[in-house]
């Protein structure tokens, strides 16, 4: 039965094509990664290089899933399926992370420092 | 009798998505939350006790970007290897799968490499919340890596016995594909969150 | 009078014995067609018969935790009785927790989505019957490891057996420690090895869950018939595609806070020790991540249950289709936004114990919609009054007395007095009894006939039906005052003089109450099985396409894949217009595929086994089984990677052409 992708001798050019994407892809994903390495050792405002860590990882991501992982040819449903996830993963970590605060740490019961 | 077993059913597909495929994808989602849980663990502890541990003198921030930068490469192969599966081609299919083996194996002695230097400079999992959450996290994420690894040396071999074909095994070889590099995108998080933000 | 779509086929069982096992990819005989029912049933990947080992397991376990419940009940019944120790006492009320929850319900609610779900949407079988084989057995041996620890237990009071090793000196060998294990009681200076059979025993549980649900979902979105559109599902398989989707998103936190606590436990680790700066509020919030949405998991089969047995006693279908449908998914969705409602009086902060609050409330909006759409169905049909009903009935007002207790709960500064006090008991049993168990039981008085193919006899029903109701009632309803008046929980004797004494008796009376009602059920049952007349395949005139099969259904389920019309399909089928009467699709001469039965998912399952119990016995210190763990570890690879080489498999099967 068929599935979203039928190999087929038509689909070369498409094949060929993704072929080209994905050396693109390689090539911008390490250039991203020297990026971000120079980026830490810079004298830039704290924030501005965390925004911009945050974004290049985002786009490392989301372009890994949707070309490598093919998410972007795919159905719709599976990018439901797995955004779900991601949605409630990353809305989870953030509640976490607002409502743990330092105020409400005892220090006096960690002997540790 | 073989034709359907692929589908696991009678070739009904109400939303014509492979069924390994939507449990692969269902897998993901659930390894979302997983990663998700431990690395918010991880974050926590350190925006509570910023000034418990630096780490900034023992990470090396070069074999990590060397690592991150194989790890995504391997994805790259991997990407490759899938092609070729689709396109019935096994010897391009074996010679990526190799690749990916190969680099994965290197990003897993990168890791070795590390976490018995950290180990030789006083970092264990009993040091504090720090050690605690590294290493389980960065662990887990290294047995994902190693099952990934086992997975397709098992697969490596397997094309050897004439079984696998484009019509067969392309749903088999693209969720193995999937899972390399879904584990990929988790290390990308991993580098930012636990390696990267300590320097800034 | 049974309406049928399909004949009872007359060669099929004949055909069977005609059928020789293949060797698979691997080289050995798939076990199909044996003889032996042992191996017929440790192989098996029907999911009827997985359904029907889900079931009979999970009451087999709700009766054990039912006496761990009685048990503390009657310790409770007077101030300062000795039945049982402190110890002792917290064990009971922490195994049955857990055994109520895990090995009680949540297989009971298996059992139903196993055996319907695929004849509800017309399919063959589940999307992976062999994954849906692993679930089962993993949850066997997940039940076997925690509940080894009442051996150990029992080796420890005979004096047979100390700990020794890394929980030298403590003697608690059957988890004491709540059923929500809260940090730091479980770390490994306060508790024993209860705590790590506790542990284990849930993450292979957890296993088994999560395994069953990636099944359920694929086999529901890919798996349907033509014709079965996703608006024209029944409302028990949508509840089962909501509660999939939650078991997939919430386990994996409760797995990473066992994980974690594990290795505080095991590996020195420092995630809940305070000392160290761990948190042991940590793990209230991750348990709770994974705990609210446990409960939607428990519930909303159970209103997916009520949902198909109003309608076919009403005869009309479901009021408001869509909009219940519709409050399924928001309440599952709504329910990983409210955790942090049990952890009202832990100090989390104004705008934290507001927002959860107001989101609490909220969910208790389109829980309200569907009580209203249940009253609305029902309002103007014809009511027939059997056994199904009345508990259907039964449920929709005792859960809303639940759903009461649970709103007041949701204002924080009343839950500030409620919180840990017989209050919370009262809330939890009466949605968990009132509605969770009236549902299951009204299911297994709705499908029980279909399952087995014997109808019921008698009117225990009626008597099953006063016995629990009354009993819950009397046992749970003055909980409420004595959690007003400030009895705690867990709690293993009390004084006299608060004017508690009272109250605790009722309660324990209530209870017994109760086991009389589950104890006439159980012989209704037996009743049904032993002396039951045959059912036919639609005794009670039902709407949905399960009831199109015989009773039981043929192994194959349908002859021939049945094109959908409209919802509820059968009754269309039977009442409705010529143009919606279901039709079948034309027979290819293929024949109908079947999936192998196979030993890969037993033996990957069953490698769970020494894996946990090698990890806990560790722990009490016996020598080498750190070994014994890596075998398991071995085995369960073993087991998946023959599991991945053999291949699926397969045969056709050719029985009677169905009549319609």
């Amino acid at each position: 039965m068929s599935d979203a992708h039928s190999p087929s001798e038509t689909d070369h050019n498409g094949e060929a094509q993704k072929y080209h994407a994905f050396i693109n892809l390689a090539l911008a994903l390490a250039a991203i990664t020297g990026v971000e390495l120079v980026l830490v050792y810079l004298p830039i405002n704290q924030a501005v290089i965390f925004t911009v860590l945050i974004a290049l990882s985002l786009f490392k991501f989301i372009s890994v899933i949707a070309w490598f992982m093919h998410l972007i040819y795919d159905r719709l449903l599976l990018t439901l399926a797995f955004g779900t996830g991601l949605v409630i993963a990353t809305g989870t970590v953030i509640a976490l992370m607002f409502i743990l605060d330092r105020s409400y740490v005892d220090f006096e019961a960690i002997t540790a420092f | 009798m073989s034709d359907d077993a692929h589908n696991n059913d009678d070739g009904h597909h109400s939303l014509m998505v492979n069924n390994k495929k939507l449990l692969m994808w269902l897998f993901l989602g659930s390894d979302c939350m997983f990663f998700g849980t431990m690395i918010s663990t991880h974050l926590i502890y350190r925006k509570l006790y910023p000034e418990s541990y630096d780490p900034t003198s023992l990470f090396s921030l070069e074999l990590t970007s060397f690592s991150t930068f194989i790890l995504l490469m391997s994805s790259f192969l991997m990407a490759l290897a899938v092609s070729a599966m689709h396109k019935g081609d096994i010897k391009s299919f074996r010679r990526n799968t190799i690749g990916v083996i190969f680099f994965g194996l290197i990003f897993l002695g990168c890791q070795v490499y590390e976490f018995t230097e950290f180990v030789h400079a006083g970092l264990t999992l009993s040091s504090g919340t720090f050690g605690s959450t590294f290493y389980m996290l960065t662990g887990t994420h290294g047995v994902h890596v190693a099952i990934g690894v086992f997975w397709l040396i098992c697969m490596y071999f397997y094309s050897f016995t004439g079984k696998m074909d484009a019509h067969q095994s392309a749903v088999d070889v693209e969720i193995a594909g999937l899972y390399w590099h879904f584990v990929d995108i988790v290390w990308i998080i991993i580098f930012t969150a636990i390696y990267l933000i300590e320097f800034i | 009078m049974s309406s049928t779509l399909t004949d009872t086929p007359t060669s099929s069982t004949t055909h069977d014995h005609a059928l020789k096992p293949e060797t698979s990819n691997l080289g050995f005989m798939r076990p199909d067609h044996s003889k032996s029912v042992l191996i017929d049933w440790l192989t098996t990947v029907d999911h009827k018969k997985i359904g029907i080992m889900y079931g009979a397991i999970a009451l087999f376990f709700l009766l054990i935790g039912g006496i761990e419940a009685l048990i503390i009940r009657a310790q409770l019944a007077v101030p300062e009785n000795d039945l049982v120790s402190a110890q002792r006492y917290n064990q009971l009320f922490t195994m049955h927790g857990t055994t109520m929850i895990f090995l009680a319900i949540m297989p009971l609610n298996a059992a139903f989505f196993n055996f319907l779900v695929p004849l509800q949407i017309g399919a063959r079988d589940v999307a992976f019957p062999r994954l849906n084989s692993f679930s089962l057995w993993t949850f066997v041996a997940g039940a076997l490891v925690l509940n080894f620890s009442w051996l150990m237990q029992a080796f420890s009071e005979l004096g047979w057996f100390t700990a020794s090793g890394p929980t030298a000196g403590m003697d608690d060998f059957v988890p004491g420690m709540g059923w929500f294990g809260y940090a730091p009681l479980t770390e490994r200076q306060f508790t024993g090895a209860g705590t790590d059979f506790w542990i284990l025993g849930l993450q292979i549980l957890g296993i088994a869950s999560l395994g069953a649900a990636m099944n359920f979902v694929a086999t529901i979105l890919n798996m349907r018939a033509p014709g079965m559109k996703m608006m024209r599902l029944p409302v028990f398989t949508w509840m089962t595609l909501v509660v999939s989707l939650l078991i997939i998103f919430a386990f994996p936190a409760i797995t990473i806070a066992l994980g974690q606590l594990m290795f505080d436990r095991m590996f020195d680790t420092n995630f809940f020790q305070v000392a160290e700066g761990g948190q042991p509020i940590l793990w209230q919030h991750l348990f709770w991540i994974f705990g609210h949405p446990e409960v939607y998991i428990l519930v909303l089969p159970a209103m997916g249950i009520v949902s198909e047995v109003l309608p076919t006693f009403s005869k009309k279908p479901l009021f408001g289709y869509p909009i219940v449908v519709f409050s399924g998914a928001v309440i599952g969705f709504l329910g990983f936004a409210v955790w942090s409602h049990h952890m009202f009086t832990t100090g989390l902060g104004k705008v934290a114990t507001a927002a959860f609050s107001l989101l609490t409330m909220a969910i208790a909006v389109p829980t309200g919609v569907k009580i209203f759409n249940w009253i609305g169905t029902l309002w103007g049909g014809r009511v027939r009054f059997d056994a199904p009903m009345i508990f259907s009935i039964g449920f929709i007002w005792m859960f809303m007395m639940g759903g009461f207790s649970g709103i007041m709960h949701s204002a924080a500064p009343a839950d500030a007095q409620q919180q840990d006090s017989y209050f919370v008991i009262a809330h939890f049993h009466y949605v968990a009894i009132g509605g969770i168990l009236l549902a299951s039981i009204s299911g297994i008085y709705f499908w029980l006939p279909k399952i087995v193919g014997k109808m019921w006899t008698g009117n225990l029903s009626t008597w099953v039906a006063i016995f629990t109701t009354v009993g819950l009632n009397v046992t749970f309803f003055p909980m409420h005052f004595l959690g007003l008046i400030g009895m705690p929980r867990r709690t293993h004797t009390y004084l006299s003089g608060f004017g508690w004494d009272g109250y605790n008796m009722v309660c324990s009376i209530g209870a017994f109450i109760l086991a009389f009602g589950v104890l006439l059920f159980v012989i209704d049952i037996i009743l049904c099985m032993t002396k039951g007349k045959p059912a036919g395949n639609d005794p009670w005139d039902a709407r949905t396409l399960e009831w199109a099969t015989t009773s039981p259904p043929q192994h194959y389920n349908f002859g021939r894949t049945p094109i959908i019309p409209a919802r509820d399909a059968l009754w269309e089928h039977k009442h409705g217009p010529e143009n919606r009467n279901i039709n079948f699709e034309a027979d290819d001469g293929h024949g109908i595929h079947m999936p192998s039965q196979s030993w890969m998912p037993v033996l990957a399952s069953f490698g769970f086994a020494p894996l946990g119990l090698g990890l806990c016995l560790m722990q009490v210190g016996i020598p080498y089984m750190g070994y014994v763990a890596i075998a398991g570890l071995f085995t369960i690879a073993l087991g998946i990677i023959l599991w991945a080489v053999e291949g699926p498999g397969g045969y056709h099967l050719h029985p009677e052409e169905d009549k319609i």
